[in-house]
């Protein structure tokens, strides 16, 4: 026993001396920075000034623009070919329709820049926008994204913009800056998708319109591209904890035009009247829903005017016309009398 | 800016000619000095703004009044269009007759029109399957008016179904189908590729019976119809066809006629080789012509029919007018000889033709040889004004492939055609007399008519009738590169390659005949002074 | 060296067999054909003369039995060893030390077996149908040339009873006579005909001959289209020749009958068809496509031999169609038959004609003779 006592001590002894060393060697190599200071060393403050407001980098003012860069298009292409792609067939398995529409546009050359305006009931409605546009259009394509949600920390961010080209915007009122920085976008050929919804349907029925995708589309001279979506709600709707899988259509509608001297208000009503129409183009057929739009009584997005569980009620109804009250009919075992 | 067509003289340093043969190709060697090529126009630009511009016509039509103020609830509304016989290579989607339709359905919705009944006007042409169908009217409307019996095709076998508008002075009698003779409006949706279609044409040939088509479609009429493409004055059809013309203007419905033009922009970038000019050909366009027509040699013939016909052209609509049947025609043949038109002066000795793989009558199918004989007899060799580029008595030469193969579902009133009627005789109007009733009256091919996907009994003959005045004009008629035993059934001289058909052909027009070569495909009608 | 026999060899059987499926006649080089020298036979009878061969026809029945293919149905109405030849023109001696030109009846029915009182058959005149034909003071043998006491045509003398010696006219050369045989089974074929629309398929000799009768004898009752299916050109012209309406290829034919019948069509059925159908091949497709285009309620007539066929009959039952058979011939038949070889000149049917010698080369031309555009081929005995 006193013999390990002793190995030990010597041991530690002779570590405590090679620590010395190496304390020694990098105090010695340290010396001369111990008398550095700025610029080498953070400056320290001084009394008595007013230190200026650091900018804010998160929310609206993200910094996405490196995200349509070559390096970050490469990543998202791959990105968007595979993983994206396998990801939305198998979540969501989309029909897709309409697609003839937008041949004139894709005729172009060179390519014209679109909004595409859909209305928005779950997080999947991106990617599936992502998947099913033309080719051409997916290599363009920047996506408006709630600044609140999107762009509150900095990881999710820069997540959202590399995968999804995401682009920060107020949901409420849209700041000089954003439309702005927007219409530049626009202006150098970036393809937009902005949710007029502004956000995700809370109870399964459409809500009101705002005007963000008529602005741009008056000041820029680009079409809006009116999109339904039908489907996304039963699979992630807003709320839900887990997504289930199912199916969905996408319908693509004629591209709108701003008109001379048109405000913004009666455009955005035309948006509004177009994605309904689609709507009801995709859940009857399109005869029924163009003279349904002669009359102004195709099935408004935002539901009946009820409250409480006949809201509910009539969703329900309205969900079994479309895709998603397409269930595989379960294989009836009849009866076998022998 | 598009160049107009032209005619080359060949001369020592002209590079080979390019040639269809059927799915395949192949570049002859014309005789220098004594040969012309007649190239066609470049293709025109396409309208820029399409819907616009349609839109535009419907507003404002010729000789009537808005297409809107025309229609109104409760009125019965017939929209009939032209069948897949044409364009050809068929359009990528859109499809001009989709767009044209679902502009004229939106106004039939905005007026509350709920009566609408689409007709696909194709006379005694093959009923056009499921994917035909979404193809020229997008997925839209098929799924809108078929499953509930709106859409539907033209049946000239149902004796429920036809009505008799009236009797020219001549004894021809307008027969069209009843729900069109009953309506208010009837809104015909016309594409015009070549100068024969349109205009009276459509609703009294695509909606008509076989009584009443057999007053114009018969040996004797296409003798005396100078040409399919020329001059309506010099065409013995078009005279019958605009006399019944007159009678459903007089006693028929109300015709609102939507015609479109087409530019010539037939094969997409890939097979651009086509349409150019040999010796502007670049490395890229040999390359691939050697690419194409070596592979498409070492293909079976299945194969190779079905890369050409799964080919979507990019040609688009160069003008859209609507109105009066005669006023909106009358544009209608401007622009179809804007696009097509050639100068050319003087006749030759023999004519030269490459037969392709498609003609109106086998669109996605098989040309048979009698379809071979009316591409070329009829269709090309019909390709002028005034004058054929041949002479009376001259030499046509043709090259195709002939193989005695039919297709079963779409053209089995053919096969027995090649074997029962053509051994006996190769007379349009003999054939007529003795053979056509037998075909006209026979209960099964009209089942597979009515039914299945097959055209009408009498068919082939009308095919054979189209190449009747060309049967007539030349002196001798020789196919290159045909199967040997089938070209003499038509009644032609087969010969393996081109020199031995100008061999041949020396018996006929000397040693030193002079040749034109018509460079089809892209469309071209020679004006021949 | 001048008398052809087939013998039982199992052995060079099984080899006829072999060689007939590779190349049609080629049994003949390898099969228990053989060429013997002369045997004078015994007359069996009272009745009987020695008869002279100057021509013998090689038949559809000869070529199976030397390629081994005939039925074995066949085995005990037939005594080996046995001359082949049934088609015969020859000469008998007359009392007055002359000779005559006889055509020879082959059928060895009950007065030829010395059978008395004769049977059913006999008594009523279908000499062909006999019920005794192994039975009797003969030998087994249905026909002179496949029994082992008559010889047959192919040798010089050979012996037959006098009621089966018919006279042949002066004005008919030899290849006339030798046709009047087959022309009497063709005959007898044609009392069938029903003259709506008919179906003749194979335009060899026996549909050629079957076609000819028709037109020679029943051209009257003709009120339908008669249709010959026909392979090779010569037949064909022959056929168009002979009177018929349409000649087209086997596989023309479903297509012919529809049209000319105005059917409809399910699946391979034709609704209607031809009430008639003559089918002188013999083969499970010639059958088989007879059962197509032949109309409800009608007669498929086996003129040609078959071996052993395999036939889809649900058509047959669906249809109430029916299938006949069709042998030989009666007495009468062959005095109809010498008329209607007059009046055709079917003597120009006798393509080629080789001596005994050459019995190999004359079974192959025979047995390809469509293609090689003869018709009759017939050993020729004249010379010597």
């Amino acid at each position: 026993m006193s013999e390990r006592r002793t190995t030990s001590v010597a041991q530690l002894r002779k570590v405590a001396k090679v620590g010395d060393a190496a304390s020694a060697a990098v105090q010695s190599a340290l010396r001369p920075a111990r008398n550095l200071g700025f610029p080498y060393r953070k400056p320290s403050k001084p009394k008595g000034v007013v230190l200026p407001v650091e900018p804010n980098t998160l929310g609206a003012d993200f910094d996405t623009a490196w995200a349509r860069k070559a390096p970050a298009k490469m990543v998202r292409t791959v990105l968007t070919a595979g993983a994206l792609r396998a990801m939305v067939k198998a979540l969501a398995n989309p029909e897709v329709e309409g697609l003839d529409r937008l041949a004139d546009l894709l005729e172009q050359d060179p390519l014209p820049a679109v909004i595409f305006a859909p209305n928005h009931h779950s997080h999947v409605d991106t990617p599936l926008i992502i998947a099913t546009v033309p080719e051409e259009f997916r290599k363009q394509l920047v996506v408006a994204a709630a600044a609140d949600y999107f762009f509150d920390k900095k990881l999710k961010g820069n997540l959202a913009a590399l995968a999804l080209n995401a682009f920060p915007i107020e949901r409420e009122v849209t700041t000089r800056k954003s439309s702005d920085e927007l219409r530049r976008l626009i202006d150098t050929g970036w393809s937009l998708v902005i949710y007029p919804e502004g956000g995700r349907s809370p109870d399964g029925w459409g809500q009101e319109f705002k005007g963000g995708a008529a602005y741009l589309s008056a000041r820029t001279g680009a079409p809006v591209v009116p999109v339904f979506i039908d489907g996304t709600g039963s699979i992630y709707g807003k709320g839900m904890k887990r997504p289930k899988p199912g199916r969905t259509k996408v319908v693509f509608g004629a591209p709108l035009y701003p008109v001379d001297d048109e405000n913004t208000r009666r455009f955005n009503a035309r948006i509004e009247a177009a994605v309904t129409a689609l709507g009801d183009e995709a859940l009857t057929d399109f005869w029924t829903s163009r003279q349904r739009a002669a009359n102004g009584t195709n099935p408004k997005l935002t539901g009946p005017e009820h409250n409480g569980w006949r809201r509910q009620w009539a969703l329900a109804e309205q969900r079994k016309l479309g895709k998603a009250g397409q269930r595989r009919r379960q294989n009836r075992r009849w009866p076998d009398l022998g | 800016m598009p160049r107009p067509g032209f005619v080359l003289e060949v001369d020592r340093s002209t590079p080979p000619i390019l040639f269809w043969r059927g799915e395949n190709f192949s570049l002859e060697k014309l005789p220098a000095d004594r040969s012309r090529v007649i190239y066609p126009p470049e293709p025109l630009p396409a309208i820029k703004d399409i819907d616009g511009a349609i839109r535009h016509a419907l507003l404002h039509p010729h000789g009537q009044d808005p297409l809107p103020s025309q229609l109104f609830a409760g009125m019965k509304l017939t929209i009939a269009f032209d069948d897949v016989s044409l364009p050809l290579p068929k359009m990528k989607r859109p499809d001009a007759r989709q767009r044209v339709m679902e502009a004229v359905l939106d106004m039939a919705a905005a007026a509350g029109v709920e009566d609408v009944h689409i007709i696909a006007a194709l006379g005694l042409h093959r009923r056009m399957h499921e994917y035909e169908l979404r193809h020229a009217l997008g997925d839209r409307i098929y799924d809108a008016f078929h499953p509930r019996g709106l859409l539907y095709q033209h049946d000239a076998e149902d004796p429920d179904n036809l009505e008799i508008i009236g009797t020219t002075p001549h004894g021809e009698v307008l027969e069209i189908n009843k729900r069109a003779a009953d309506s208010d409006l009837v809104v015909y949706v016309n594409i015009n590729s070549v100068s024969m279609d349109g205009g009276w044409k459509s609703l009294t040939t695509g909606l008509a019976s076989y009584r009443c088509l057999s007053h114009h479609h018969n040996g004797h009429t296409l003798q005396n119809t100078r040409s399919l493409m020329g001059h309506r004055e010099h065409s013995a059809l078009h005279t019958s066809i605009w006399r019944l013309g007159k009678v459903l203007k007089d006693s028929g419905p109300k015709v609102f006629q939507i015609e479109t033009t087409l530019n010539t922009d037939m094969f997409p970038e890939a097979y651009s080789f086509i349409n150019k000019r040999e010796w502007e050909w670049t490395a890229k366009d040999r390359a691939t012509y050697l690419g194409v027509s070596k592979g498409l040699s070492l293909l079976p013939t299945k194969m190779a029919r079905k890369m050409f016909h799964d080919i979507q052209s990019p040609h688009q609509i160069t003008s859209v007018q609507a109105g009066d049947t005669e006023l909106v025609h009358d544009i209608t043949l401007e622009w179809v000889f804007k696009q097509q038109l050639v100068p050319v002066e003087g006749q030759t000795d023999i004519l030269t033709l490459g037969i392709p793989f498609v003609s109106p009558y086998n669109p996605d199918s098989v040309m048979n040889p009698i379809l071979v004989m009316c591409m070329g007899l009829g269709y090309l060799f019909n390709m002028y004004r005034n004058k054929p580029l041949v002479r009376e008595g001259g030499v046509i030469i043709m090259t195709h492939p002939t193989y005695r193969d039919f297709h079963p579902v779409h053209h089995p009133s053919y096969i027995d055609f090649f074997e029962q009627v053509l051994p006996d005789t190769t007379d349009p109007v003999v054939m007529g007399q003795k053979w056509e009733q037998q075909y006209a009256e026979d209960e099964w091919y009209r089942h597979l008519y009515r039914t299945g996907n097959a055209y009408h009994g009498v068919h082939p003959f009308y095919a054979w009738y189209w190449g009747a005045h060309g049967q007539q004009h030349a002196g001798k008629i020789i196919i290159v590169g045909g199967d040997a035993p089938t070209v003499r059934r038509l009644g032609f001289t087969p010969a393996s390659t081109m020199d031995d058909a100008f061999e041949i052909a020396s018996d006929v027009v000397g040693r030193a005949p002079t040749i034109t070569h018509l460079h089809v495909p892209s469309l071209l009608v020679a004006d021949v002074s | 060296m001048s008398r052809l026999v087939f013998s039982r060899k199992p052995a060079r059987f099984a080899a006829a067999r072999l060689a007939g499926a590779l190349m049609p006649g080629k049994g003949a080089a390898v099969g228990p054909l053989s060429l013997e020298p002369d045997e004078r036979l015994p007359l069996p009878g009272a009745d009987w003369v020695r008869l002279r061969p100057r021509l013998a026809g090689i038949c559809g029945s000869d070529l199976a039995l030397v390629d081994g293919t005939a039925a074995a149905y066949f085995d005990p109405i037939v005594s080996y060893p046995f001359t082949p030849g049934h088609e015969v023109v020859g000469d008998v001696a007359t009392d007055d030390g002359g000779s005559r030109r006889v055509v020879l009846v082959p059928v060895l029915s009950c007065i030829t077996r010395g059978i008395s009182p004769v049977c059913h058959a006999c008594e009523h005149g279908a000499i062909h149908l006999c019920e005794r034909v192994a039975f009797g003071h003969l030998e087994p043998g249905l026909q002179s040339g496949f029994c082992a006491d008559t010889g047959g045509g192919w040798s010089r003398e050979m012996v037959a009873h006098t009621s089966q010696l018919v006279e042949v006219p002066d004005d008919l050369s030899d290849e006339a006579a030798v046709l009047i045989e087959p022309t009497a089974c063709a005959v007898h074929a044609a009392q069938r005909y029903t003259g709506r629309e008919t179906v003749i398929i194979g335009a060899g000799t026996l549909g050629l001959l079957t076609l000819a009768a028709i037109t020679a004898t029943r051209d009257a009752d003709r009120h339908g289209p008669i249709i010959v299916t026909a392979r090779y050109p010569e037949q064909k012209r022959l056929a168009k020749a002979f009177g018929a309406d349409v000649v087209c290829s086997s596989d023309e034919l479903p297509r012919w009958v529809r049209s000319t019948t105005q059917s409809l069509v399910y699946g391979d059925q034709l609704t209607c068809g031809a009430h008639h159908v003559v089918d002188c091949v013999g083969s499970s497709d010639s059958l088989q496509q007879a059962l197509q285009v032949v109309a409800p309620g009608g007669e498929v007539q086996m003129v040609g031999m078959p071996g052993n066929v395999s036939v889809e009959l649900t058509s047959l039952w669906h249809r109430e169609t029916s299938i006949r058979g069709c042998y030989a011939y009666t007495r009468p038949d062959f005095d109809t038959a010498i008329d209607v070889v007059r009046r055709l000149d079917l003597g120009r049917l006798v393509s080629a004609v080789y001596p005994l010698g050459d019995f190999t080369d004359a079974i192959a031309h025979a047995a390809s003779a469509g293609r090689r555009g003869a018709v009759k081929i017939a050993f020729d005995m004249r010379s010597a």
